[in-house]
């Protein structure tokens, strides 16, 4: 009769090649999310306008007297204006914790002593809210594009518009690339989720206050480099071939949202550390 | 080890403290808590940031760099300290500082202590739970209060006298302004107070509240309005902004125009049951939930 | 018996779908009552219960003949140190205990005296102006104490309140709870160690699985455990002189060899590791590296008793 072994013995299997455990945070953290009931319903809210819009497009498709309702090049733009009060919603509820929460659980010092880098622990909690910030901005939009083409039986608007399909990927990489860096820089110097949440909102309400107010004082818009929205909104006008909202030269936006985004990486740099060194 | 425990005099007071003492005796361990917390440094940016601009308005003024004349909307508009000052209380304090402030600490009143784990040693003291509450939303009233208030003062004298504004002939609004803006503060709180008892991720619902819900109900037609704040703090504002022919005067009579103001009595009676009623449902809320603390 | 200072009646807790208290019907006398137990056995929800922290799922629970949950005025007559190390960080020693004793209604120089008083008791008096946050795990425990008898309570219930504390300062803590006690006071103190309790009574409650599994005198609770027979694990220079040496005496049943080890049974602990001990400080069979006992805890009683 053979014997076997019953004692500890080591992993022999295959192991996942260095550089790839980001997906696994990334995955895991994907999954805890989507088991929230409240969590998916801040998701079916933000698809919201995907079915309103799918359904005028259908009208407009279907209906001739209903042509005020078919899609142009701003009703993409208009998308996107309405989809960031969600990008927000989601930035607040699945980034504020990312970190904080391991840093206050001391879970930070348990990732880093595994086989696992620094950047891939930040790539792995970045691959999280970018899923889902995609999620409510790409993914939404390039499946709009699509119905248009499909209800109309034509790929007219398409072909006319093609730009719209680089477009759209390049605005929602720049806002979900700000919203992801930012929050996460955010929540690595915080062990509290609520008050990075906050610090978040803050800033950005903040700096669009800043901007209103001065805008109504100087009756001017070349200061909307000020605020973080307006960046944002700035550049997606020049994205989408449309006239620039604000006054101010839309390269100020891009060079402030190349340097928060830089900024925040600086932060991510310093902070995500297993231990912390007081010098 | 010293002597063994000699008991002060009469420490066990059966009697103990009323309601109000306790409230009382929580507002003064909680208000040092709260105003050196490294909340403060957040509270701090948000009502250092108005001041901030009124100084860079100061110094564009000084420099010749403003330009007191424009159009908004392709209207013109004579721009000067008072209008500006005005513009800064309903775009800064009203629609974001004192909403945000609300949430962030009414939504924290509890949540804080839980998250810290020393709610422990509040709820096992002989005091009403709802006293913490109560007691705690008084700190965050004082201290908010002590921030915001100074701040909209400095605003005050550092933009009303430019372009040719009177300090003088604005003081009453200034007045005015600050009691909306307390009134403000103390309703916010009251609500997001409710909001930490009633929700597990109190901070989101109160995001969404403030800059979901309220921007977008507030100029729906019909009755949806009333379930907002800014409709009864609205109702207040004429009677704390200048009224000069400005931008916010403007903005005031479209609204007005539109019936979306409720009357100075309305807003008030709103307020005051938004206050009440939100705190009592706290209280009672509170008083019935259990938390249990992760460990 | 006189009137219990903890009675519960058919007392369950659930969490969701996971029980923390199974239907438990206990009820605790005056003088020092210890709670133990294996982690996750209950006894951290049976405190929240005593403290009306939680509310009842079912049953009820009174304390010093009243309802708990919903009555503060209660706390007038009970103090109690939590098991989390959770604190005002900033506020110092002195400043928290005045602030928490004030809330049971004393003025302001009667709860500083109080407070004075508490910290004195549990030796922190020197370390009274300093800010918790500064503290030692030792200093925090202390700390914890010093608010929960500040009050001076009828009852005093302590979920785990020498963990973290140097032997010299469980010694001392141990010595204040007996105080207590002999000065009329009721103490209900929970630990996962047994012996840390039988240091401060023989009387004890013993948790399991979110039910009590035995109640009563600690010694009846060490005969079990000294019928059960404890493996010993003995880590040797010559483990065979060693086992030589340990089978002349009859509480060892039983012995096998590992890699430089011999693993023994015995049926009296007590008198095995005072020889052990004898055995190790004379030298007399050989270096000995290190003694573990695998199943010389509570959870071996446990699975004994529920087997």
């Amino acid at each position: 009769m053979p014997i076997h072994d019953q004692s500890y013995r080591r992993y022999a299997g295959p192991r996942n090649e260095p550089g790839s455990a980001w997906l696994v945070i990334a995955a895991a953290g994907i999954r805890t999310l989507l088991g929230r009931k409240l969590f998916l319903a801040v998701m079916l809210a933000a698809w919201g306008q995907f079915f309103v819009r799918a359904v005028m497009f259908y009208l407009s498709a279907n209906f001739p007297t209903l042509n005020v309702l078919a899609p142009s090049v701003e009703t993409f733009r208009q998308f996107f204006d309405i989809q960031e009060i969600f990008v927000l919603f989601v930035t607040v509820y699945v980034g504020s914790g990312l970190i904080a929460n391991d840093r206050r659980s001391n879970a930070l010092q348990i990732y880093l002593s595994k086989p696992l880098s620094r950047v891939e622990y930040v790539a792995g909690k970045l691959g999280i809210l970018a899923f889902f910030l995609l999620m409510v901005t790409l993914v939404p939009a390039l499946a709009l594009l699509l119905l248009e083409a499909m209800f109309s039986a034509s790929l007219a608007f398409l072909l006319d518009n093609l730009f719209l399909v680089p477009a759209i990927a390049l605005y929602a990489l720049m806002e979900v690339s700000l919203a992801s860096f930012t929050m996460l820089a955010l929540s690595s110097l915080s062990t509290s989720a609520r008050y990075t949440a906050m610090l978040y909102a803050g800033a950005l309400f903040f700096t669009a206050a800043v901007f209103g107010i001065l805008r109504g004082a100087t009756a001017s818009s070349m200061l909307a480099w000020l605020s973080l929205r307006a960046n944002v909104e700035q550049i997606g006008d020049v994205i989408f071939r449309l006239p620039p909202r604000f006054e101010s030269p839309w390269p100020a936006s891009a060079l402030v949202v190349l340097l928060l985004i830089g900024l925040s990486a600086l932060v991510l740099e310093r902070r995500v550390r297993g231990v912390e060194v007081v010098t | 080890m010293s002597s063994p425990h000699e008991p002060p005099p009469s420490p066990s007071r059966p009697d103990g403290p009323s309601f109000l003492g306790s409230v009382a005796r929580i507002y003064d361990l909680s208000f040092g808590q709260m105003l050196w917390s490294r909340r403060t440094v957040f509270m701090v940016l948000v009502v250092g940031g108005p001041v901030a601009v009124a100084l860079i308005l100061r110094l564009l003024v000084s420099m010749d760099l403003f330009d007191a004349g424009g159009e908004i909307d392709g209207r013109p508009v004579n721009i000067d300290g008072p209008v500006i000052f005005g513009l800064m209380i309903w775009g800064f304090y009203l629609s974001f500082s004192v909403p945000l402030l609300g949430v962030f600490y009414g939504t924290s009143l509890i949540a804080d202590e839980v998250e810290d784990r020393t709610i422990t040693y509040l709820f096992t003291r002989p005091v009403p739970r709802g006293a913490v509450l109560v007691g705690k939303y008084l700190a965050y009233l004082v201290c908010a209060g002590l921030l915001v208030l100074p701040s909209v003062v400095l605003v005050f004298f550092l933009v009303v006298p430019l372009l040719g504004g009177s300090v003088g002939a604005g003081f009453p609004d200034l007045l005015k302004d600050l009691a909306l803006l307390a009134v403000g503060l103390a309703v916010y709180g009251a609500l997001f107070a409710l909001v930490g008892a009633l929700f597990k991720r109190p901070l989101l619902t109160g995001l969404v509240f403030i800059f979901g819900w309220e921007p977008v109900v507030i100029v729906v037609p019909g009755y949806m309005k009333r379930f907002t704040v800014s409709y009864y703090l609205q109702g207040l504002v004429p009677h704390a902004m200048p009224e000069d022919g400005g931008v916010t005067s403007l903005v005031l009579r479209v609204l007005q125009a539109n019936e979306i103001l409720p009357s100075a009595t309305v807003g008030l009676v709103g307020l005051a049951v938004i206050v009440i009623g939100g705190l009592a449902l706290a209280v009672r809320l509170v008083e019935r939930r259990e938390y249990v603390l992760e460990q | 018996m006189s009137a219990p200072v903890v009675a519960a009646e058919h007392l369950s807790k659930w969490y969701g779908q996971v029980i923390g208290l199974n239907d438990v019907s206990v009820e605790v006398g005056p003088g020092i009552t210890g709670l133990l137990g294996p982690n996750g056995a209950g006894k951290s929800t049976l405190l929240k219960l005593v403290t009306g922290q939680l509310r009842p799922s079912k049953g009820g629970v009174r304390v010093l003949g009243e309802p708990i949950w919903g009555n503060p005025r209660l706390f007038f007559r009970l103090g109690f140190c939590p098991e989390q190390d959770a604190f005002y960080e900033r506020m110092t020693g002195m400043e928290w205990v005045t602030a928490l004793v004030g809330l049971n209604g004393l003025s302001e120089p009667e709860a500083a005296e109080a407070a004075r008083s508490a910290l004195d008791t549990v030796d922190l008096l020197d370390a009274a102006d300093r800010k918790i946050g500064g503290y030692s795990k030792g200093m925090r425990q202390r700390v914890k104490l010093a608010q929960a008898i500040a009050h001076d309570p009828e009852l005093l219930v302590l979920d785990e309140p020498l963990a973290g504390m140097d032997p010299i300062a469980r010694r001392k803590v141990i010595r204040l709870i007996k105080e207590r006690a002999a000065g009329g006071r009721s103490v209900l103190v929970s630990s996962h160690i047994l012996h840390e309790i039988e240091a401060m009574t023989a009387t004890i409650l013993l948790m399991h699985n979110g039910r009590i599994l035995a109640e009563g005198n600690v010694h009846t609770i060490r005969d079990l455990i000294d019928e059960h027979p404890h493996q010993v694990r003995v880590r040797a220079s010559d483990p065979r002189g060693l086992a030589r040496g340990l089978i002349a005496h009859d509480d060892v049943l039983k012995l096998q060899f590992e890699d430089g080890a011999v693993v023994l049974e015995t049926d009296r602990p007590d008198a095995f590791y005072g020889r052990l001990t004898e055995a190790a400080a004379t030298g007399a069979l050989g270096e000995i590296h290190e003694v573990s006992s695998p199943d010389d805890n509570l959870q071996a009683v446990f699975d004994y008793l529920v087997k």
